[in-house]
């Protein structure tokens, strides 16, 4: 098991990771979401040893590392630049952590090509890795990261750099090469939701370098713990909807879980899936983006900026004024201190 | 029309051979003659230069004289230089400093840098000896004992040239890309496998310039070795550039120290292209 324990690591005096602990079990992938800068790389480089945490430990079945320069910690690890060591052809890149360990050269090639067949790649051992597309030049680094058969394996966003089609197709591979990775902690950083609901078996979420929760991927989703963690769980972002509450009512239609609240500031979390076109309401259009087969539209409504989300191709102009329903009883609650309320 | 852009190369062209060629064929013509302070003038004596060549011992020994110390010297520098460069290359600071510094040697006149060396290694006069003995290492016959001249020239040497391979090395060190430093952290490999995995064989291409272009200018060498010991005590320091002003500026044996010539230049490039070839096939990666 890696334990992670208050672990804090300040830049400039502003934290990075702080209070971080968690526990990660062999034999799970654990994806760690968050928005860019929320600390996922640096979580797992400090993992990784590639930088000092100011305090805390870490340990891998009640070992600590946190002393240990990287290159003797048993961890592998994918980032999300192509990494490849370009003097070395495909084959001797993949051996490369075989042979740092002591394996015999041959033996070290022999299990390098099962890997790169593994990752699809046995053709190109012979080449270099400047001779190869961005895609397979990843999958060069993650055999070399599954050869090493270390038993903490670091993913931190895989797949950011390539494109939408490659990426959902390796995200698939990446899950199927890992079913076999039986007593690994694998962790997954991800700014993506989908990716954490389609690959993880437990979800961390960070913001501003703190864990904000952490759970099963579809718990999480279904209930998180406040307005930032719902922000990080959500894409696109979840709508923030001010409100103000004079006495005590039963809101108990709202949310998934009945609530009451007493008077006070709230902010009722909409998720943009939850905002329907053809409504009572009028808002302005501001902009659209079509991804891929989805709709984003960005809303002004009453002072209020809305994301609606659509599944399916539609396409306003900015300043088109459309109709809109909004599914408030979906909607989850935040105290004025951003906790979920009245759960 | 077509043919017309060769006008354009034609000045160009003339002036090539008039610098490069025509000294070199001159210089063919020459060593077929018997061109000599009492017969001046182009003779024809056919590859009678060519034959005495052939039985000239003191030819030969400054010949693998020269080798010695080319290789020697080179090594040398590549080694310092190398750690030199590897010492500075993550510290901006000393980066500066050391590229200033090392800067002066090379911009040293040759003939006035082995002039101080000369009164350094001075055996009564000059400061080093006195040095060695207070530290206990003793004097030594810097100037006037064989090897110990060797030694010298390969010092003097080693101090001009050693900052020329510090600046490319460094050069070639900061033009890295650190990914592959990082993916060896976390691949098991300590700063010394590091080197040895992924710096030195990264720099393959680099150090077979260096090598390659220090092995040229160090086979050349003259003002170091005219300057600090005038090729002794004897011959012992003798090199062929050297040989070859001795017997064509000296002696003015103008047809057989052109045979000299030439036939150092052949062996040379051929030399020159065989090492240059087997640095690269052991060097460069990319050459296997």
């Amino acid at each position: 098991m890696l334990k992670i324990t208050d672990l804090e690591l300040l830049v400039g005096g502003v934290a990075h990771l702080a209070a971080i602990n968690a526990s990660f079990q062999p034999g799970t992938l654990t994806t760690i979401l968050g928005r860019t800068g929320a600390g996922k790389t640096t979580l797992m480089r400090a993992i990784a040893g590639l930088i000092a945490p100011d305090r805390g430990q870490i340990l891998l079945d009640g070992t600590g590392w946190t002393r240990l320069p990287p290159w003797k910690r048993p961890v592998a690890m994918v980032t999300q630049q192509f990494i490849n060591y370009p003097h070395l052809n495909v084959r001797d890149n993949v051996a490369f952590p075989l042979v740092r360990a002591g394996v015999a050269k041959a033996d070290a090639a022999a299990r390098a090509e099962a890997a790169l067949a593994r990752v699809g790649l046995a053709a190109m051992v012979d080449r270099r890795p400047s001779a190869l597309s961005g895609g397979q030049q990843q999958r060069v680094a993650i055999a070399r990261a599954l050869v090493k058969k270390a038993p903490v394996l670091l993913l931190d966003e895989p797949f950011v750099n390539l494109d939408y089609n490659l990426r959902e197709a390796f995200r698939k591979d990446l899950v199927d090469l890992l079913a076999v990775e039986t007593g690994t902690v694998v962790l997954y950083a991800s700014t993506d939701p989908r990716e954490a609901l389609q690959m993880g078996d437990q979800i961390v979420l960070l913001a501003d370098g703190r864990i904000v929760q952490s759970g099963s991927p579809r718990d999480v989703f279904a209930n998180p713990a406040s307005l930032t963690a719902a922000r990080v769980v959500n894409d696109p972002p979840i709508n923030p909807i001010p409100f103000h509450q004079n006495g005590v009512a039963d809101f108990g239609a709202l949310g998934q879980q009945a609530i009451t609240l007493p008077s006070g500031a709230y902010t009722l979390g909409l998720r943009a899936s939850d905002i329907r076109a053809g409504g009572p309401h009028q808002a302005r259009v501001t902009l659209t983006e079509v991804t891929g087969s989805e709709t984003l539209t960005h809303l002004s409504l009453n002072g209020l900026d809305l994301v609606m989300q659509e599944k399916s191709v539609v396409l306003r102009s900015p300043g088109d004024v459309v109709g809109v329903h909004l599914d408030l009883h979906k909607g989850l609650v935040f105290g004025a201190d951003g906790q979920r309320a009245g759960v | 029309m077509y043919r017309q852009k060769y006008l354009f190369l034609l000045p160009g062209l003339l002036v090539l051979v008039a610098i490069i060629l025509f000294p070199l064929l001159f210089t063919i013509r020459v060593s077929f003659s018997s061109w000599d302070v009492y017969n001046p003038g182009l003779n024809w004596i056919g590859g009678e230069n060519y034959g005495r060549l052939w039985e000239d011992a003191r030819y030969w020994q400054a010949l693998g004289r020269l080798t010695l110390l080319s290789v020697t010297t080179v090594l040398i520098q590549y080694v310092l230089g190398f750690a030199l460069a590897l010492m500075v290359w993550r510290d901006l600071a000393a980066r500066r400093l050391f590229r200033v510094l090392f800067l002066i040697p090379m911009m040293t006149t040759p003939v006035v840098m082995s002039v101080l060396w000369r009164t350094i290694f001075h055996e009564s006069l000059g400061p080093l000896n006195p040095i060695l003995e207070s530290l206990g290492i003793g004097a030594a016959p810097w100037l006037s004992s064989a090897g110990w001249a060797f030694a010298a020239v390969v010092i003097v040497e080693v101090w001009q040239w050693t900052p020329f391979m510090f600046l490319l090395l460094l050069a070639g060190l900061l033009s890295l890309p650190n990914e592959p430093y990082l993916a060896a952290k976390i691949d098991g490999a300590g700063p010394v496998r590091t080197f040895f995995s992924v710096t030195f064989p990264m720099l393959g291409a680099i150090s077979v310039g260096a090598i390659l272009i220090r092995l040229i200018e160090a086979s050349k060498i003259m003002e170091t070795v005219y300057v600090l010991t005038s090729g002794g005590p004897g011959t012992s320091t003798e090199t062929s550039s050297y040989y070859i002003y001795i017997r064509g500026m000296r002696d003015f044996q103008i047809g057989y120290s052109a045979a000299l010539s030439l036939t150092y230049l052949i062996i040379m490039i051929v030399a020159l292209t065989v090492i240059a070839k087997l640095l690269v096939r052991a060097l460069v990666k990319d050459a296997a």
